[in-house]
């Protein structure tokens, strides 16, 4: 009787809680929902190299094997994301189902109708009760003036790497002291930063040089990101006239193009391989850049074939991590997946964003050697699995969340990708020699003319809902 | 014969001439539509199009009349990638051209291994454009490419030259790829122009004393002129069109320091989607080569 009793006690208490953790597993519900759209197909648009890797090696096949779903991934290099989504949507073929969208062109492809609103499929297939466990800053890129168009799978933020090994030398640190008054230290403002990279090269090179910096492709979330912390606003939101050569972005400027005379001979044409390479083979003591470099320098998850190009690092267990000067990293690009309005399968193509976003997969997704996504959840940054990867990854991955906490958002307005474009050739002249005072007026003179044929009271509009965000401009 | 006859003559040949015309024209039609269609039609949608004020951001799009030509005018972003192009233009073709010339000249002689050398020396034509971009980016690069390290070499000391960063040196990486991929193609046509001047007139020349140079101006170069004319004219035009390679080395950077016309263009058209402004931009440039092809052609005859 007795046996009996715990028995039934038991089953009741399994069907108690058999509901519940079906309702909090997004993933759960998103490849039971999925099972009737089995024998489809749905096009998924990648990024070309990494990060298509991962939905044509793993995620494309697993979700194929739940569900019966086949996924054809169409992989786009990063700058032709944009137009290509655009310009598939203004054709009108339905080429593509699922979408990635860097959260900076959210408010053109929203006012473009090139993406799907989420909301009633997130009300259909409850991923709601996941939201939560989302680092807030990322939850942020999801909304557009009120409404869901994409689901969070990559959390991008830069990070400041730097060799422990120089930092702690005690030789190193006397002399660093002595010559600056203060602690070598992982650098808390820009100048510092300059300051170590000069030192460090003065006493290494050519050896080792002092740091390494991106400075081909991507310059505008550098500048972006120093701009900021200087204190600078990119426009003045009254006149909606751009701001950004006022003196922190010829502060920001001038220290960019300053600081690369500390750095390794052309370094101006560096971008992020080379950055990569030279962190690994132990030719520079600190820089910036993306989070896998955390795992890479430590050469976790790097036996993949594809990461073969990645040099074998030479400073594993060396490397500490940082959250950048000034505080306030930007929240470098990242990936929503999202829903074409023109899918001829938009539940399917739905379920599968759900998939990759949701806490169970997105955990499997950050942890692969290739895809490049990066922590986004709480439960990422918390996860005993990831923390045991390699002896500091917990303080890795606490980088990561303070971060992402006090990160700053890439801009987003009407027309983005033309300030963008703008802010980066700014940048690049300067670095090819132009006078930062020059480039500065110059780009802040385009941007005008950009505002001017947008609309300044349309461009205003659009320039509140970003502004309006906490990672805008951090305090 | 009489009157009548004549008349009626005349007018059986005539109507066998009106009718043989409408065959040919029925026949004629079809391709003479099709190619009316390919080659007029989306120069009047642009036409069309330049007129709105279509961008990403307003799909619809409104007349607005000449805003789109006002506004290119006095764009200077515009007009220095157009200056850029005829710059690019300036130094490349005359350079290509007496390369090509050059080594016609020198293989235009029975030399040991001619077939080989030609055949090689052919292939960088054969190559895309995008390829050659790619792997002159790869030879100027600072650190692992070739260039900088047969100039330290003669040098006697490092150098650390950035070829695609800094504007004075990143133009003339494009003409260096530019000139090193096209000269063949210049040198396969004026070699097979050589092969086509009248012997005699050469032989007649040497038998009368002419020295070399004057055998070359007075004899070779009037017979290969309309030959030279097209080369010129064909790469005169696809330099004008220049992108592959010039997008591969430095996409227009630094700032837009190496911007040329198709790459203005192709930024403002299909990554700022400045629809109506490109549409404006694409009609003015195919005024002004049309003007141009038709005033060269014109003054070189070869149109006749």
């Amino acid at each position: 009787m007795l046996r009996r009793l715990a028995l039934a006690a038991a089953l009741a208490a399994l069907t108690a809680a058999g509901p519940a953790l079906a309702e909090d597993d997004a993933a759960a519900k998103a490849v039971e929902a999925a099972k009737q759209y089995s024998g489809t197909t749905i096009t998924v648009v990648a990024e070309a190299g990494l990060q298509a890797l991962l939905d044509t090696q793993y995620s494309g096949p697993e979700w194929e094997k739940l569900t019966g779903i086949k996924v054809k991934v169409v992989e786009l290099p990063f700058e032709e994301i944009y137009t290509k989504t655009i310009l598939e949507h203004q054709a009108g073929t339905g080429g593509y189902d699922t979408l990635l969208v860097s959260p900076a062109w959210l408010a053109d492809v929203v006012s473009n109708g090139a993406v799907e609103p989420l909301d009633p499929y997130i009300e259909k297939y409850g991923v709601k009760s996941e939201f939560d466990d989302v680092n807030p800053a990322f939850k942020d890129w999801m909304i557009y003036d009120g409404k869901t168009y994409g689901l969070v799978v990559d959390g991008d933020v830069l990070v400041t790497y730097y060799r422990k090994d120089l930092f702690d030398d005690a030789e190193n640190k006397t002399a660093f002291k002595a010559k600056y008054g203060y602690d070598l230290a992982p650098p808390k403002s820009y100048k510092e930063f300059g300051d170590i990279a000069c030192f460090l090269t003065e006493k290494y090179q050519p050896k080792l040089y002092g740091a390494g910096v991106i400075n081909t492709g991507y310059t505008h979330f550098f500048f972006s990101e120093r701009f900021r912390n200087h204190g600078g606003k990119f426009f003045d939101e009254a006149t909606m006239k751009a701001t950004v050569n006022s003196e922190a972005g010829l502060k920001a400027l001038t220290e960019m193009v300053e600081q690369n005379k500390c750095m390794s001979p052309g370094i101006e044409t560096w971008g992020f391989a080379e950055n990569l390479s030279a962190l690994n083979s132990g030719e520079i003591a600190m820089t910036i850049s993306w989070p896998p470099l955390g795992r890479w320098t430590q050469g976790v998850n790097i036996d993949d074939k594809a990461l073969s190009w990645v040099p074998a690092t030479k400073v594993k267990d060396k490397i500490g991590y940082a959250v950048n000067p000034g505080g306030h990293p930007q929240l470098a690009s990242g990936f929503l997946s999202a829903v074409s309005p023109d899918s001829k399968n938009k539940d399917a193509a739905y379920l599968y964003a759900q998939w990759m976003h949701s806490k169970a997969q997105s955990l499997k997704n950050v942890m692969r050697p290739v895809g490049l996504r990066d922590p986004y959840r709480l439960s990422h940054y918390d996860s005993p699995e990831y923390q045991a990867l390699w002896p500091t990854a917990k303080d890795y991955l606490l980088v990561l969340k303070e971060g992402a906490s006090q990160g700053l958002a890439d801009i987003s307005f009407i027309e983005t990708f033309k300030y963008q474009d703008a802010m980066a050739r700014a940048v690049n002249s300067a670095i090819g020699g132009e006078d930062p005072k020059v480039a500065l007026d110059n780009m802040a003179a385009e941007w005008d003319q950009i505002t001017e044929q947008v609309g300044v009271d349309k461009q205003r509009e659009a320039y509140k809902v970003w502004a309006a965000k906490p990672s805008a401009y951090r305090q | 014969m009489t009157d009548a006859v004549l008349t009626q003559t005349k007018l059986s040949s005539r109507s066998l001439k009106t009718g043989r015309r409408a065959i040919g024209w029925r026949f004629a039609t079809p391709a003479i539509a099709l190619i009316l269609l390919i080659g007029l039609f989306p120069f009047f949608w642009s036409l069309a199009v330049s007129f709105q004020n279509i961008t990403g951001s307003n799909r619809a799009g409104i007349w607005v009349g000449l805003a789109n030509y006002e506004r290119l005018l006095s764009d200077l972003r515009f007009w220095a990638a157009f200056g850029r192009t005829l710059l690019i233009l300036a130094v490349a073709l005359p350079l290509e051209l007496i390369f090509g010339l050059l080594l016609a000249l020198h293989f235009q002689a029975d030399r040991p291994f001619k077939r080989l050398f030609v055949a090689l020396l052919v292939l960088p034509a054969v190559v895309s454009p995008m390829v050659a971009g790619s792997m002159w980016r790869l030879m100027f690069d600072h650190k692992f490419g070739p260039i900088n390290q047969i100039i330290a070499w003669v040098a006697g000391e490092p150098v650390v030259l950035l070829w695609v960063i800094k504007p004075y040196l990143a133009f003339w990486a494009i003409i260096i790829t530019e000139v090193w991929q096209w000269t063949p193609f210049m040198f396969v046509l004026i070699l097979a122009a050589l092969a086509n001047v009248d012997r005699e007139q050469l032989e007649a020349a040497e038998i009368d004393g002419a020295g070399r140079f004057r055998v070359f101006f007075k004899i070779v170069l009037p017979a290969i002129m309309p030959v030279l004319a097209i080369a010129l004219l064909i790469r005169g035009l696809d330099v004008f069109r220049i992108f592959d390679a010039v997008w591969q080395l430095t996409r227009g950077g630094p700032g837009n320091k190496t911007e040329t016309l198709s790459i203005f263009m192709y930024i403002r058209g299909f990554q700022s989607f400045d629809t109506s402004y490109t549409a404006a931009a694409v009609v003015l440039v195919l005024f002004v080569l049309s003007v141009a092809v038709t005033l060269i052609l014109k003054r070189l005859r070869i149109a006749r």
